[in-house]
């Protein structure tokens, strides 16, 4: 083994990661508005919104993800008559995949974020004249991410080792460059090298937390 | 001049009749003791005063303008406007744990655009240094104790210069020894002639500082007066029998 081979196989791993990192970021950007929209349908008064939310999260959480990106992908072109319209590009059928999958959980994590607040916060907010827009950016929004931020994290972890799943989908990406230099080589090396990639993605997203936390930490 | 009218006023959680026809009337510069046993409704009365709850019957006016007229509620607008002339202050504080002591003030008047930023954080100052607490403006509520929050709150409820200021049991929380600090805030407020409702197991409070005394069980005002005469020479078995109990604890 040479650091001529180590560089060789370098490079498309890393061009690989791009893509990776890519998904990552698209998925978890999209994913933490959409589910705290998810949650604002969840806790609204309009019944019928409440229930559809409901049962999307029940759907996104119950199902495998997997499954979930495998419909998308080559499922809903099989679809009759509208099927053709729904032909994407698969990077992009995947990363709607991961969103929509996300969104569930998250929406379940800042759901648990907003019951731990105390009613307290509602009631002195409404006396001294704010009105529920205010509230809820001023007063609820920032104690429930900060709440909420641990859990985040976690998830976010998941998501990076989630993107592996792309595999399956034939989206080139990481594990993708890293067992085609397996096949080809017959060295356990790219495997190694995928992994510590992976180790210093999630090393970088926990350090931000971290450090996000300690910012917002009013306790 | 009566500053504040409430008659009449119903209130049911469920099946639960809570306030049963509740009717007294505060003046300006008054300061109101309300005392009675837990579960007699005097935190949903008070809270009903400030629209934290919706009454079923009965009115409350202030400055002679309804909040609610015999049941019916007057629009948002005009309601938000009346209820604007009265403060609170929690058992539990309830102060913003992310935002700092002076954030706390100002929030409010902030985003309800009353003022300038500047006036608001003059203001702000201001009214930490008359709670004793101009050191702590940039402190986070955590970094306080029980009755510095307090005073906080306090503080915080002065910013939109209420006509009526109302607690519910503001030392209930608080260990024994820091009531003290708290109570002397109260007393301070009193003597600048603050109109003031205080829920209170405070005897010495509501017999030192108030001018007026209501005590309530089971959802009635069983009798009211002033201060020294309820609490030294009760006429009613139920008062009695309640400062009984609360003079021996
Ligand atoms: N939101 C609520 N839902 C149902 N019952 C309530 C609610 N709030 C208060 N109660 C009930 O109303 C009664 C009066 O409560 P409260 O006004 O808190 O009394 P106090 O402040 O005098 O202790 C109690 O029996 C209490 O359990
Ligand atoms: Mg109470």
């Amino acid at each position: 083994m040479t650091i001529d081979y180590l560089l060789s196989i370098l490079k498309p791993m890393l061009e690989g990661a791009q893509a990776t990192v890519l998904l990552f970021l698209i998925a978890i950007i999209v994913s933490i508005p959409l589910g705290f929209l998810l949650t604002l349908a969840v806790r609204s008064a309009i019944k019928p919104l409440a229930w559809l939310a409901n049962a999307y999260i029940y759907l996104m959480r119950g199902t495998p993800l997997l499954l979930q990106l495998l419909f998308i992908v080559f499922g809903l072109p099989l679809i009759p008559v509208i099927g053709e319209y729904l032909v994407l590009d698969r990077f992009v059928a995947a990363s709607i995949g991961f969103i929509l999958n996300y969104a569930a959980y998250f929406a379940e994590i800042f759901r648990g974020g907003l019951l731990a607040i105390d009613k307290g916060q509602y009631e002195a907010s409404k006396v001294l004249g704010l009105n529920r827009w205010q509230t809820t950016t001023r007063v609820i929004l920032p104690q429930m991410i900060r709440i909420a931020l641990p859990a985040v994290a976690n998830e976010s972890v998941t998501l990076v080792k989630d993107t592996a799943l792309l595999y399956a989908v034939a989206v080139p990406e990481l594990l993708h460059f890293a067992q085609t230099a397996v096949n080809r080589d017959f060295t356990i090396i790219p495997f190694l090298i995928a992994g510590v990639i992976y180790l210093l993605i999630t090393l970088c997203l926990t350090l931000f937390f971290k450090w996000f936390e300690r910012r917002l930490r009013f306790d | 001049m009566a500053i504040l009218e409430v008659s009449n006023l119903k209130k049911s959680f469920g099946q639960l009749e809570v306030l049963k026809q509740i009717s007294f009337e505060v003046n300006k510069n008054d300061v109101v003791a309300i005392i009675g046993p837990s579960g007699s409704g005097k935190s949903t009365m008070l809270r009903s005063l400030v629209h934290l709850e919706e009454i079923d019957g009965g009115s409350i006016a202030v400055d002679g303008e309804f909040i609610v007229n015999d049941g019916v509620y007057s629009k948002p607008q005009q309601l938000k406007k009346i209820a604007s002339k009265m403060g609170m202050v929690f058992q539990h504080f309830n102060l913003f744990p992310h935002l700092s002591v002076l954030e706390n003030l100002v929030l409010a008047p902030k985003l309800l655009k009353q003022g300038s930023t500047t006036e608001h954080r003059e203001r702000g100052l201001e009214l930490l240094a008359k709670v004793g607490l101009s050191d702590k403006a940039d402190v986070l509520p955590a970094k306080l104790s029980g009755g510095q929050k307090q005073r906080v709150a306090i503080a915080r409820a002065l910013m939109r210069n209420p006509e009526i200021l109302l607690f519910d049991e503001p030392t209930s929380a608080l260990d024994p020894e820091l009531t003290g600090e708290v109570l002397q805030v109260m007393k301070d407020l009193a003597k600048e002639s603050m109109t003031m409702i205080v829920v209170t197991h405070e005897m010495e409070f509501a017999r030192d500082v108030a001018n007026k005394a209501i005590f309530m069980d089971n959802g009635e005002i069983i009798e009211s007066g002033s201060p020294s005469e309820l609490l030294t020479n009760p006429k009613r078995d139920r008062t009695k029998a309640f400062l009984h109990r609360t003079v021996r604890n």
